[in-house]
């Protein structure tokens, strides 16, 4: 029988996921889709509470959630290939470019 | 039968999720995040919400994620300019000790509210109809912002290429 914690369990694993790639790794693009990670389990919560309380709002914040999602997309990789053309890694920790100031 | 189907998307989208942060290479990654995502969409549609199932599956299975393996394609990523990992599955074990409060925290809040029938039901609840009416009825100011700001990430994604391009020029044939 799948209950509310069923569904609960599966997008707070997704989103414990999504926190431990940020913490754990060093690449931008697992950081990346990390939090893309996260989104989706949020979002499962979000349904998941639709269907229980039989209300359309939370589908509507979901649809939101998604198009931040695109527009985020958009502008992050546009980023990372900037800073992948100038310092040709993908590791976070050679982009100090924010708190090198006019050295870089 | 129904509880066979959520078990089966639950086990593909935790190992999905997982393969994602244990995969060296960012390719397996994003692979695993696709798995994920279309494992995610499946459940969207165990719960009623048959827009919200087919946005996910184009928006980020078939829009984002093909994005993401497009730039990865694209940047051409050697094994050398991965970044060097020795302690990530410390990192990934430390990271897990931290979330487990929380999640204790979430899933005994949730298990106390009252259970209620999950089944599939024949209503048009989460069609296109009632989700469009929700949307310009009560969110309309929010849906406007929305697209106040994917107008400036696509103007600022414009500007950020623009000003790759002039670079290049610039620092003549390094790229």
């Amino acid at each position: 029988m799948i209950s509310l914690t069923s569904y609960a369990f599966v997008s707070m694993a997704l989103f414990s996921i999504g926190v431990i790639g940020v913490i754990a790794r060093r690449n931008v693009f697992v950081i990346y889709m990390s939090i893309e990670m996260m989104l989706n389990g949020i979002n499962l919560f979000l349904v998941t509470f639709a269907r229980y309380h039989f209300s359309m709002d939370p589908q509507v914040v979901t649809v939101m959630v998604i198009a931040i999602a695109a527009a985020e997309a958009a502008i992050f990789l546009s980023v990372i290939i900037l800073l992948y053309r100038s310092r040709k890694s993908l590791d976070t920790d050679i982009f100090t470019t924010l708190t090198q100031g006019e050295k870089s | 039968m129904i509880d066979l189907i959520f078990i089966a998307l639950a086990f593909s989208a935790i190992s999905g999720a997982i393969a994602m942060i244990v995969y060296a290479n960012p390719m397996y990654s994003a692979l695993g995040v696709l798995i994920s995502m279309l494992s995610v969409a499946g459940m969207f549609a165990l719960l009623n919400a048959t827009f919200l199932f087919l946005v996910q599956i184009i928006v980020y299975a078939g829009a984002i994620m093909t994005l993401i393996l497009f730039i990865l394609m694209f940047l051409n990523i050697k094994e050398e300019d991965l970044p060097k990992e020795p302690k990530k599955y410390t990192l990934i074990a430390l990271g897990a000790v931290v979330m487990i409060p929380l999640n204790i925290l979430i899933l005994k809040a949730v298990a106390k509210l009252p259970a209620k029938d999950f089944n599939i039901t024949n209503s048009d609840f989460g069609d296109i109809k009632p989700i469009g009416i929700q949307l310009y009825n009560n969110w309309l100011l929010a849906f406007e912002l929305i697209s106040i700001l994917l107008l400036v990430a696509l103007i600022g994604s414009v500007v950020l290429a623009k000003k790759r391009s002039s670079k290049i020029t610039n620092t003549g044939d390094e790229a």
